[in-house]
């Protein structure tokens, strides 16, 4: 249930940015999330509907684009992306990978008027 | 209108776990976040720590739990710091949380630091709390996927402790299947096979500890810090 501590602090800055910028209503935020994150979209469109409630984000929809895991492998250098439960390089097998994707938790924009 | 942000969403939480890590290494403080499921003994752990530890080194211990303090009555007995942190129902720990409880900590004559995180193996994965490192503890009877169901936690843990192996006798945990999945996650990760109430693996982890603190203190010093 970490999303409902995400989905706070996503609330805070998507107020903090809809003040800045003097809108009346956030229609829309914009979200990425890295597939190791672990989060379940249902749960965290709820827990941030409700921590914007009476606020001038109510209702706004939250689009998540789901990053998938990429590694880059510190042994031959390709860049792959081991799918199912598999951390093995798809070219020369190795299990020596740095992570270029998949730990994202970025909020992209907010739209509204 | 779209505004355009470009942000962490954890950036608050970030900005503080890196203030906390800074002051550790400043105090020469090892701080481990001890992270597992429910019941695999994070507070066992502790107790077999601080039975063997605590004449060598100063040792602090921040209890993170939803709602009782029983976990930190069972370390009471060792006579050292200890600083409760209700969650509240709340799955994990934040950096805010950890960095409010450190003034009641003499960080000057502090070795080392644990954090016994919420008993939870995806949250308190997430949430930098500016430790040194975080240390995974899994038992037997939880079954062999655990590495393979929650990535993030066995990647980014500096060991892991496989608790309970005496149990194993009387358990479907395949001890092949663990070992193989964790080197594909973390190749060179060390693991202490331990049974807490018979004692095997406990010496392993004790030495292995013991130079974590150990060249914490030293590498510092030899900086200047």
């Amino acid at each position: 249930m970490h999303e409902i501590s995400i989905a706070g602090d996503l609330a805070r800055i998507v107020l903090d940015a809809a003040a800045g910028n003097g809108l009346s209503e956030v229609t829309s935020v914009n979200v990425s999330f890295g597939s190791m994150i672990q989060i379940v979209p249902e749960i965290f469109k709820f827990a941030f509907g409700e921590a914007v409630k009476d606020t001038l984000a109510e209702g706004a929809e939250v689009n998540i684009e789901i990053l998938p895991f990429k590694a880059r492998c510190r042994q031959c250098g390709r860049e792959s992306d081991p799918t199912g439960d598999s951390f093995n390089c798809v070219n020369c097998g190795s299990t020596d990978l740095e992570i270029v994707q998949g730990k994202e938790l970025f909020i992209k924009s907010i739209e509204g008027e | 209108m779209e505004i355009r942000i470009m942000k962490n969403i954890l950036d608050r939480n970030q900005n503080r776990a890196d203030m906390v890590r800074s002051l550790m290494y400043l105090k020469k403080v090892l701080m481990v976040n001890i992270i597992s499921s429910p019941g695999a003994g994070k507070t066992t752990l502790l107790e077999r720590t601080c039975e063997k530890l605590c004449p060598k080194f100063s040792i602090g211990v921040i209890e993170g739990d939803i709602t009782t303090d029983r976990d930190a009555r069972r370390l009471e007995r060792y006579n050292i710091p200890i600083v409760v942190i209700n969650t509240e129902g709340g799955c994990h720990l934040d950096s805010h949380s950890i960095s409010k409880v450190l003034d009641s900590f003499d960080l000057d004559s502090l070795d080392l630091l644990f954090i016994e995180n919420v008993g939870n193996l995806i949250c308190p994965s997430q949430f930098d709390l500016g430790e040194t490192f975080k240390l995974a503890v899994v038992s037997t009877t939880e079954g062999d996927d655990k590495p393979a169901k929650y990535p993030m936690l066995f990647r980014e843990a500096k060991a892991v402790l496989l608790n309970k192996v005496d149990l194993m006798p009387y358990t479907n945990f395949n001890l092949e299947s663990f070992r193989s999945d964790l080197k594909r996650l973390n190749p060179n990760i060390p693991v202490f096979e331990t049974s807490f109430t018979r004692g095997d693996g406990l010496e392993e982890w004790y030495n292995w500890l013991s130079d974590q603190v150990v060249s914490s203190v030293n590498s510092k010093a030899s900086r200047g810090v």
